[in-house]
């Protein structure tokens, strides 16, 4: 049975080799490659990237993707290439166009939006203080009020 | 001023109501192909049954057809393959792709093509057979540059070979009358 269990890990270390044969001729092509499979986007599934996938299309894309990186192939023209067949929804970094456009508009005018809002209440805030009657008449009641209460605790303090 | 106020974020609210409820009714799976309105690509590929006999993009050119891409593994594919054949009955040209899984070597694998002609003859004696012939695209090349997804979809191109329309799932009475009939009909004049 030990034996058994032994043989297994043999088994998976085995598989996991197979899997890790890839050989590039630089390490760049081998960040290259690493960096695309990242960025490239399965279409087949929803938001996972083809390294991440094993979707038919996926392992595909990751050989297309492999056989251009080693013909020497640099990232713009693996991109365009993936683009062409399966548009611009292959790569996550989207591209800016009449249609993405909003995504960065939107936080630009969202910003200004909120820019213009707090000036326009500061600006109300002003006009309300500038048009208030003034401290001195509002203080005036107060001062009387404050007198009658004391006036009220001293007749409770004697009689009590 | 403060009427204004009360209904920024009261416009703000529904229009953000209005986007995300129509969210829940939208499909991610459709998007426009970026093959539209282009020539097929370049291929050379051969008849699934006569495989002396190589298919390329001026060989199935002159005639209006539906490319629909399948395969024997499909579910859906075989559940489309009745009303595909109904369309054949009635005149309309159909052509199939044959969509070739991976064959994976680690588990011993070797790709059969006899063993794959007998799947597909039964499989279209029993369901029926909505195919003029059947392209073999044993390592998915011309699936890769039109850029399928999966399994099925089918493109409708015109008698000078350009891509005019792109479906992805199966065709049904539905689906044809909606979206592919009209499209159909019009290149036949």
């Amino acid at each position: 049975m030990k034996y058994f269990f032994f043989s297994l890990l043999l088994f998976t270390a085995a598989a996991q080799a197979t899997q890790a044969l890839t050989e590039f001729k630089s390490p760049e092509q081998r960040a290259l490659f690493k960096e695309l499979t990242h960025e490239l986007r399965c279409p087949k599934c929803q938001n996972q990237n083809i390294a991440d996938s094993n979707a038919v299309v996926a392992v595909d894309m990751r050989a297309k993707t492999l056989e251009l990186v080693q013909q020497g192939q640099n990232k713009e023209q693996v991109l365009d290439y993936m683009k062409s067949r399966y548009g611009d929804f292959v790569h996550y970094q989207p591209p800016l166009n009449k249609f993405t456009l909003i995504l960065w508009l939107l936080p630009a005018l969202m910003v200004c939006g909120l820019v213009v809002l707090l000036l326009l209440r500061r600006k109300a805030d002003r006009s309300v203080v500038a048009t208030d009657p003034g401290d001195k008449i509002q203080s005036q009641p107060e001062q009387q009020l404050e007198q009658q209460l004391d006036q009220l605790i001293e007749q409770y303090r004697r009689k009590s | 001023m403060r009427k204004l106020a009360f209904f920024i974020p009261f416009v703000l609210f529904i229009a953000l109501s209005v986007f995300l409820f129509s969210g829940l009714f939208s499909n991610p799976m459709e998007r426009e192909s970026s093959v539209l309105d282009q020539p097929l690509p370049a291929f050379a590929l051969p008849d699934l049954h006569q495989p002396e006999k190589i298919w390329t993009p001026d060989s199935i050119k002159g005639k209006p057809l539906l490319l629909n891409v399948w395969g024997t593994w499909c579910v859906t594919c075989n559940a489309e393959l009745a009303y595909l054949t109904e369309l054949r009955e009635q005149g309309v040209m159909i052509v199939g792709l044959y969509y070739q899984q991976p064959v994976d070597a680690a588990f011993g694998e070797v790709f059969n093509l006899s063993a794959l002609q007998q799947e597909v003859t039964l499989k279209l004696e029993q369901q029926g057979n909505p195919y003029q012939w059947n392209i073999l695209d044993k390592d998915r090349t011309l699936i890769f540059d039109l850029g399928v997804t999966g399994a099925p979809e089918t493109f409708l191109i015109d008698a000078q070979g350009i891509i005019r329309y792109h479906h992805i799932g199966d065709i049904n009475p539905q689906v044809w009358q909606q979206k592919l009939a009209a499209a159909y009909q019009s290149l036949q004049e």
